[in-house]
């Protein structure tokens, strides 16, 4: 027995791909975008193209909030939010500073060790926010506080040494190596899309009741995601101590904003249910562009966060106004 | 009699059976020592009102809520079901009335979500899982369902239908379908009464409800009547007027109020050549004092036409009048204010204007304070004397007028939605599809209501997906097909048959 | 480190115009380094307070002014509290090839990898207020134990070594404020008979210092001295708001708390107001100059507190009935021996005063 046929209309696959992932595609958009407008005001200051230095440290720069924005995404994509990336950045950070020595031993081990301080700080958040059914919005804003507070327990003055060898793996001053890391990012998420735990992110940031009705555990899915936020804030916290040479207890803070920022900018809504970590990724970069262009067009700096208000606001009604004239035409 | 009582020695295990089952929602007892019994390789029909407790039992067995007291067994032994999955680990799947389709993922993510086909490392294979949710739809001979378009894109129909695609493809050894037709065309309904066929042939226990008494008759086997969150008989054989007295506990009478005289009276609301997205050229008139119904198949543009009528959505050409002048209705707040006031109550109550949390009393009154108010604090009393008059009139069955509306049953939230346009004194009342999911007494309730407001010169602009509703009680029918106005049918004499004939028309050849 | 050694030498020697080609490590093309007007470039991180906004006043007012005029080409940059953007903006002055990058750090460590591709590269680094740690980096300060201890001891001496006194510290995790609270702490333990009956933040922000006083306030004993960080005219008006006489006060150079020095909302308080004096700048700025045109060794500055005392306080010159509570009061130096020497109108809006800038160095 057939059911109605009512508009059989298909659209090929390619169609679909660049419907749904929309929200991407212009956030690498306007990252690819920004990186031309930045050649030409630099082109036109400096009478040359940016080269390898410009390219390694603005790779350099980004990957700690590149990191951040990747465990943000993973909330995010619940319907939640974490604003205690930051603290765990500072926290993390701190423990960098103290702990990690010139030994390839230290290193691997504490770059561990610190990840899964991370990914505990994060089970804490997820444990309060899917067992103790609290708003994450304050969950993580309490822990924020108070990860802040143990981070300048760990490290009272900004200080400590990160070994040459470390930075020269994460942060390389000669190389735009992290971009490896980033290509392993996108790769890992493409990876992650594709998993259990991937797909059940989406599905109650979707909708959770309706995911709870179809079998998914929505409780377990939401501390998976609080963890894996918490330990790519840690991985933030280890590329800042990399790229900075030493620690602060409180250069994370800014982190918590800025990853939000990122991945608005690439794409995730905070509603939930949609979005790519690889947009937060491009979102980052994004952040940095807009740093090095409003630099090189010589603005008056007391008017430099005007315009970057000003660029987020368009950035976001530009691809709201995009995406819905597509989705309008689709 | 119920089944506890009939279930004597020498009768099958049922394949799920609640005993004594209790649930109350603040307050609210949903369900009171309700029992229910489903056999395998039957069709069970349950029945009842809105707010007889249907949904939450279903829920309920379904695992996807906990009851308070009582006992759920399957196959004869006794179980705990903490979540939807534990009942899926017995063979139990539910297809619920509010659809647990994932909007933002594709049809075939949605089918297979949990059981998606893994490649090398154990991760998803996107291909495979497209593969196979084309595979499952053609299998149940369904073609015209992209398996690749995100649910969200779908048309209310079609969704209904990958979520009951989703349930029968899990070989169920117990299906419950909560109002699976609501939502459905005619074609669509005879397809899914073949798959439930085909699934009892095989022996599956099958629960369903209905709000439709021909399609209960049509395929259950046995019938069970719910009143007040209880199970008051269990049948193999009952006429819908026995039926409907069951359910309410009273005798309802014809099912449809006597059509009052078609008005000859001035136009309210004129319509010139409208168009917009999914509208196309649509010219219509709707006088004072006439039920005017508009028909045809779902995803024909009935409801970007209403909630362009009320200001929801943009048309980009065309004409609005309003009593001869000319408006442009830039939002449903501008709707509500215009002249004589055009009102919309869709179908879908939960996102479309109900603020579930706050009381029926809010609800209510939200358009009106500034009427009510002075000096910008709101008078209670008289607020509170008019909501209850409102109340009162559409008999909106509630605990009070603090409830939380969240709490009513779908009918009574329709109720509520009407409620707030009446107040603020709408006398363009656009009702889109508000039939759907109600149950008969609620239903009689609203055909009367409408047929009072008319009566009161109110205008009425009336969208069902039920053709017969539409030849009971509308002047006049406009059938739309792709945007259009395919035809117009005068209301007297009028059968479904006729209101579906004009909207399948080119269809049929 | 080979290199920076070697690269001293050239710069003592006046060969700066040298260094670029002396120095190959990294592969930007060779530039025109070491010859007038050197380029000069303000990375400040913060700019949401008066301190640090009268702070770059001076530094516009400075550029306009001579020698700076003719010698230095200036710009200035914000990034707010965000170690990242202010290390993409030094990123992107480096490519710039400045020759000299004057910071007021977000944080003391966060910067120190960038700084080290900076004076890897040639270009010199000169910190100040909010020092970085980099070696390599040329530090501008005040030394602030002393600013702890001078207070301390000041407060000690008024209240005759004995009675209650409030601590209101500054921001945590930072150097400035561990180093200050560790100048009093010492003082007190030198003086068995007073007690520290509360600590608290201020944040060095009068509003914040205001608000927290009073919180406390109901809960403490009579307090016979208060040292404060910063925010201190909003600790004394807590005070009078909670009734309370205003006893001995040690506190920051707002121009508020001056105020109060010299009778105001009709109370006089006996104080000392030192000031971590934003012409830090100008004297990072002459710094800089006088490094790269070899005049003078690359070497850390530290200079001594301005300060006043009820007794020395002068208005007009040090406090300013006209101006805000929260102007800082000491833009400039004062004194036969000062440091430096600026009208009020460079510090209120970065422009010119009459004359030239002579900024005096302490020697190297």
């Amino acid at each position: 027995m057939a059911a109605p046929q009512a508009i059989a209309t298909r659209r090929p696959r390619l169609a679909h791909a660049m419907l749904q992932s929309a929200p991407l595609l212009l956030s690498l958009a306007m990252l690819a975008a920004s990186i031309v407008v930045y050649c030409a005001i630099y082109l036109a200051s400096q009478h040359r193209l940016p080269g390898g230095f410009e390219l390694t440290s603005t790779v350099n720069n980004t990957m700690p909030l590149a990191m951040a924005a990747v465990g943000q995404s993973f909330v995010v994509l619940t319907r939640g939010i974490d604003l205690s990336v930051g603290g765990i950045i500072d926290l993390t950070n701190a423990v960098a500073a103290v702990a990690i020595h010139d030994s390839p031993a230290s290193m691997v081990g504490w770059s561990l060790a610190i990840l899964a301080i991370g990914a505990l700080l994060g089970l804490v958040n997820g444990l309060l926010v899917a067992v103790g059914r609290l708003q994450p919005i304050l969950v993580t804003l309490a822990t924020l506080s108070i990860f802040q507070g143990i981070a300048i327990r760990v490290l009272p003055q900004p200080g400590g040494a990160i070994p040459d060898a470390y930075g020269a793996v994460l942060a390389n001053v000669d190389a735009p190596i992290s971009l490896i890391y980033v290509a392993l990012l996108v790769l890992g998420w493409r990876v992650f899309r594709r998993t259990r735990l991937g797909v059940s992110i989406f599905a109650i940031g979707n909708d959770e009741p309706a995911a709870a009705a179809n079998g998914i555990d929505v409780r377990r899915t939401k501390i998976a995601a609080y963890v894996l936020s918490g330990t790519f804030s840690a991985a933030a916290g280890l590329f800042l101590a990399a790229a900075a040479t030493a620690g602060d207890a409180t250069t994370g803070n800014s982190y918590t904003l800025t990853s939000i920022v990122a991945i608005v900018l690439g794409g995730v809504s905070l509603f939930g249910g949609r979005g790519s970590a690889v947009g937060g990724i491009a979102g980052a970069f994004v952040t940095s562009m807009i740093v090095n262009i409003l630099f090189f067009s010589h603005i008056d700096p007391l008017y430099q966060n005007f315009y970057e208000g000003l660029f987020l606001v368009l950035a976001v009604t530009a691809a709201a106004g995009i995406g819905h004239y597509f989705r309008r035409r689709a | 009699m119920s089944l506890a009582e009939s279930a004597g020695a020498g009768q099958p295990v049922p394949a799920i059976e609640g005993v004594g089952i209790s649930r109350a929602f603040g307050g609210v007892r949903a369900v009171q020592d309700a029992s229910f019994a489903a056999l395998a390789g039957e069709v069970h029909a349950l029945v009842g009102e809105n707010g007889a407790g249907k949904s939450t039992l279903i829920k309920i067995l379904g695992g996807r809520i906990r009851p308070d007291a009582g006992q759920v067994r399957v196959r004869g032994a006794a179980v705990l079901l903490n979540s939807p999955h534990d009942a899926h680990r017995l063979g139990a799947w539910t297809v619920f009335q509010e659809l647990t389709l994932l909007p933002a993922m594709t049809v075939a993510e949605n089918l297979l979500l949990g059981r998606e086909p893994r490649g090398r490392l154990g991760l998803i294979d996107r291909r495979a899982m497209e593969r196979d949710g084309e595979a499952m739809l053609a299998g149940l001979g369904i073609h015209h369902i992209d398996p690749l378009a995100l649910v969200q894109d779908l048309p209310l129909a079609e969704r209904q239908i990958v979520e009951i695609v989703r349930a029968i493809t899990q070989d169920p050894s117990i299906l419950f379908l909560d109002e699976p037709t609501s939502s459905l065309m005619e074609r669509e309904v005879a397809w899914l009464f073949g798959q439930i066929r085909r699934l009892r042939a095989a022996g599956t226990a099958i629960v369903f409800t209905s709000h439709r008494w021909n399609e209960i008759v049509s395929i259950a086997d046995r019938i069970t009547v719910c009143r007040g969150g209880t199970n008051v008989g269990t049948f193999t054989e009952i006429g819908e007027d026995e039926a409907v007295t069951l359910m309410t506990g009273r005798r309802v009478g014809s099912q449809y109020p006597p059509r009052p005289p078609a008005p000859a009276g001035e136009t309210a609301l004129a319509v010139r050549n409208l168009s917009g997205e999914g509208v196309h050229d649509v010219s219509l008139e709707l006088r004072k004092g006439e039920i005017l119904g508009i028909g045809g198949l779902a995803g024909h543009g009935h409801r970007e036409l209403f909630f362009m009528l009320f200001g929801a959505q943009q048309p980009t050409g065309g004409e609005i009048r309003l009593d001869g002048k000319p408006v442009r209705i830039a939002s449903p707040r501008a709707a509500v204010r215009t002249g004589s006031g055009i009102a919309l109550v869709p179908e879908d109550r939960k996102t479309e204007g109900l603020l579930l949390a706050m009381s029926v009393r809010d609800n209510m009154s939200l358009t009106i304070l500034s009427r009510i108010a002075s000096v910008g604090v709101i008078r209670q009393a008289t607020e509170q004397r008019l909501c209850r008059g409102i109340m009162e009139m559409l008999k909106v069955r509630a605990a009070g007028l603090a409830s939380p509306v969240g709490a009513l049953s779908g009918g009574n939230q329709q109720k509520v939605l009407l409620g707030r346009w009446l107040l603020a004194d709408c006398r363009t009342l656009l009702l889109y599809d508000v039939t759907r999911g109600v149950d008969a007494a609620t239903k009689h309730e609203i055909y009367e209501l409408m047929t009072r407001l008319a009566g009161e010169g109110r205008s009425i602009m009336f969208y069902s997906s039920d053709a017969e509703e539409l030849a009971h009680q509308a002047h006049r029918v406009l059938v739309l097909r792709e945007g259009r106005i395919a035809a117009e049918l005068d209301g007297t004499g009028l059968t479904a048959e006729d209101i579906v004939a004009a909207a399948m028309r080119d269809r049929a050849a | 480190m080979t290199n920076n050694v070697s690269r001293r030498g050239l710069l003592q020697a006046g060969g700066a115009g040298l260094l670029a080609a002396g120095f190959t490590t990294f592969t930007l093309p060779a530039k025109a380094a070491g010859k007038k007007p050197y380029r000069i470039a303000l990375s400040n991180s913060y700019i949401g307070n008066k301190w640090r906004i009268e702070m770059e006043n001076l530094f516009k007012a400075g550029l306009l002014m001579e020698p700076y005029k003719s010698d230095v080409k200036g710009s200035w940059f914000n990034s707010g509290n965000d170690v990242s953007k202010q290390s993409q903006q030094m990123s992107n002055l480096i490519a710039e090839r400045v020759d000299a990058i004057i910071i007021n750090a977000a944080s003391p460590t966060g910067l120190n990898g960038i700084i080290r591709q900076a004076t890897s590269r040639g270009i010199l680094v000169v910190s100040f207020d909010n020092v970085v740690t980099a070696p390599t980096a040329l530090k501008v300060n005040t030394n602030q134990y002393k600013f702890g201890q001078m207070g301390a001891e000041w407060v000690a001496e008024k209240i005759g070594g004995k009675g209650n006194v409030i601590m209101v510290t500054g921001v945590a995790g930072t150097f400035v404020d561990a180093d200050r609270n560790k100048g009093a702490e010492d003082v007190w333990k030198k003086h068995p008979g007073i007690t520290v009956v509360n600590k608290f933040t201020g944040m060095w922000d009068s509003a914040t210092a205001e608000r927290n006083a009073a919180a406390v306030l109901p809960s403490l004993p009579q307090i016979d001295g208060i040292w404060c960080q910063g925010g201190t005219d909003g600790v004394l008006k807590a005070f009078l708001a909670a009734k309370r006489p205003l006893p001995p006060t040690a506190g920051e150079g707002e121009n508020g708390f001056r105020k109060f020095m010299t009778g105001y909302m009709g109370q006089k308080v006996q104080g000392i107001s030192i000031g971590q004096p934003p012409f830090l700048v100008l004297i990072s700025l002459e710094l800089a100059r006088s490094v790269l045109d070899g005049s003078r060794p690359k070497g850390d500055v530290e200079i001594p507190f301005p300060f006043v005392t009820t007794d020395t306080v002068k208005v007009g010159e040090t406090v300013f009935p006209d101006l805000p509570d929260s102007f800082f009061a000491d833009f400039t130096d004062s004194g036969d021996n000062a440091t430096v020497k600026i009208c009020v109108e460079a510090a209120l809006n970065g422009t010119a005063c009459a004359g030239r800038l002579n900024v005096v160095l302490p020697k190297a």
